[in-house]
């Protein structure tokens, strides 16, 4: 089980990248737990200098930009 | 009846005047640029000037270079700001870069710009750099023992050392020129190179209709729907249909519909730069050096973008499309509403109350923009409608500066990043140099001796710059503020 968190406070991006990660992982057939983070605090405990961000298990991925599913199927694999 | 009819005319006919006569030349690439600067400019090429041990004479600049260059939109502002104040160069940059981001940014300032006038555009900058500096080492000064006790906390945020590529360099660039090419009123921009007459009887009929369809009064600073506009409104309706279908998945890949919609907004900027004149029996169609010139900066962007990474150009493509998505539909109501409320303000209320330059007039200017709330760039339609209502110039820029930098939604976002304490102090900062400001300009524009106006903002400049180099001097601490 992955812990996929998505870092962003509602704004369009993140949205965007929430869908996408959630895609990816269906269709990789791969089983995570998705977790929303809004809390600006929470947000800046992960060093990003742009939202969103990817965390996957623990570890910022990618921040200020949405992956392609290539990409986050890489990280999730 | 009669009075909803009146409003909603007001309202179609702002909105129909300022799609047609102000967006295309300056908001739609303004558009692109933003994001280009949004996806092409790696955040580490500035940020690295902002680490914890940067020292002030760097941080500063590089805070108010953040401001303008990588903040367009507020998933940028925020997390940056936070990461400036927490991680990096500490409270003051970090306040800097929020009090230049909202004025600064290539958005608000082509859009200030093309609607209020370049000198405006110029005053606004100017003046927020200048301030958002003082305000910035005010703050630092202020609240140094916080600043000090900085937790310890890696560089590692702000250590990534990065350069921006030749390529994006050169779509930046070329982008940039497309805007000036657009929207600069000079020779040889203005000349005309030749001119074809097009039969189309019908050009005429429908220019009078349009006229009558979108009534307007000069004298109160209203305009018309030229023929042009209504073509150019057409253009953007399409274009604004097509991306929906080209852009919004272009993460994944571009489709024919994504080369559509780029070929007429090309399109689009060619025909805004050209002069349609509806003549008896047709339509005269003039080539001017300003249409050259676009096709020519459009080349460059062409050429430039082709050398971009596939997904460079995928992620600027998507960051433009966001913004428009973000930021038009809200200008779009934003000004239809301002085209009503306009309708009901008496020119004689602004007169009296900021008519001229005066103390009373630019602390009201600054009281309003502290209370109203407009999202992004709304300001400025709002701007021109008390412009056209007889406001003077010193009191509007104190709104400007006031408005976008104190709205609600950012106090409350500060409020929750550095505490209320500070926040109350910034927010009294912020209202007490926007009316300096506007008490400033205003004295430019009423003509006063220049040499009294830049004496007077120098000597505002160095007591603020001794006082502070006396009390860093005083604390033995490392000079970073």
């Amino acid at each position: 089980m992955k812990s996929v968190k998505i870092l962003g406070s509602g704004c369009a991006n993140c949205r965007k990248l929430e869908a996408a990660a959630r895609e990816a992982a269906t269709s990789a057939g791969i089983e995570a737990e998705f977790v929303k983070v809004t809390d600006m605090n929470a947000i800046t405990a992960y060093d990003l200098l742009s939202t969103p961000g990817l965390v996957i298990d623990e570890k910022l991925v990618s921040s200020g930009r949405i992956p392609t599913q290539a990409e986050i199927q890489g990280w999730l694999a | 009846m009669d009075i909803f009819l009146r409003s909603m005319s007001g309202g179609a006919g702002n909105l129909a005047a300022y799609l047609a006569a102000h967006v295309l030349l300056c908001l739609l690439p303004a558009f692109f640029i933003a994001g280009a600067m949004a996806a092409l400019i790696p955040k580490a090429s500035i940020t690295r000037w902002l680490g914890r041990n940067a020292p002030y004479r760097v941080s500063y600049p590089a805070a108010a270079a953040a401001g303008s260059l990588l903040a367009v939109c507020s998933c940028t502002i925020v997390p940056l700001f936070a990461g400036i104040h927490k991680k990096g160069a500490g409270l003051g940059p970090a306040i800097t870069f929020l009090f230049f981001a909202p004025a600064g940014n290539i958005l608000a300032l082509a859009y200030t710009g093309s609607i209020l006038g370049a000198e405006f555009a110029f005053a606004r900058f100017a003046l927020s750099l200048l301030f958002g500096i003082g305000i910035g080492l005010m703050m630092a000064v202020l609240f140094w023992r916080d600043d000090a006790s900085h937790d310890a906390q890696t560089d590692a945020l702000f250590a990534q050392q990065a350069s921006i590529g030749a390529a994006p360099l050169g779509v930046l660039l070329s982008l940039v020129a497309v805007l000036i090419a657009g929207t600069l009123k000079l020779w040889p921009l203005t000349a005309t190179v030749g001119t074809l007459t097009l039969p189309l009887p019908w050009a005429e009929v429908w220019q009078a209709a349009l006229y009558q369809w979108v009534p307007f009064d000069a004298a109160k600073g209203e305009e018309g729907v030229s023929l042009q506009g209504s073509l150019l409104i057409l253009l953007l309706v399409l274009i604004g249909l097509i991306a929906w279908k080209g852009l919004e998945d272009i993460v994944e890949g571009a489709n024919r519909w994504t080369w559509v919609a780029l070929g007429l907004a090309a399109a689009t900027l060619l025909v805004a730069a050209m002069r349609l004149t509806p003549v008896p029996g047709g339509v005269e169609l003039a080539l001017t050096g300003r249409a050259l010139a676009v096709a020519a900066a459009l080349g460059a962007v062409l050429h430039h973008a082709r050398r971009l990474e596939a997904d460079a150009w995928r992620a600027w493509l998507w960051e433009a499309w966001r913004f428009v998505k973000q930021i038009f539909v809200l200008l779009v109501v934003g000004v239809f509403v301002v085209g009503i409320v306009r309708q009901w303000i008496q020119p004689q209320w602004i007169e009296n109350l900021a008519g001229r330059n005066d103390m009373l007039a630019n602390a009201a200017a600054v009281l309003f923009g502290v209370f109203m709330y407009f999202p992004t760039l709304v300001e400025v339609p709002v701007a021109h409608m008390f412009l056209d209502l007889g406001m003077h110039r010193g009191p509007l820029l104190a709104y400007l500066m006031a408005d976008p930098e104190l709205s609600l939604q950012s106090i409350l976002m500060v409020s929750a990043i550095i505490g209320r304490r500070k926040t109350f102090t910034y927010v009294g900062l912020v209202a007490l140099f926007s009316i300096v400001a506007g008490l400033a300009y205003g004295a430019w524009v009423d003509g006063m001796e220049r040499v009294w106006i830049i004496g007077g903002l120098g000597s505002f400049a160095a007591v603020l710059v001794t006082t502070l180099g006396w009390l860093l001097g005083r604390r033995a601490m490392p000079a970073r503020v």
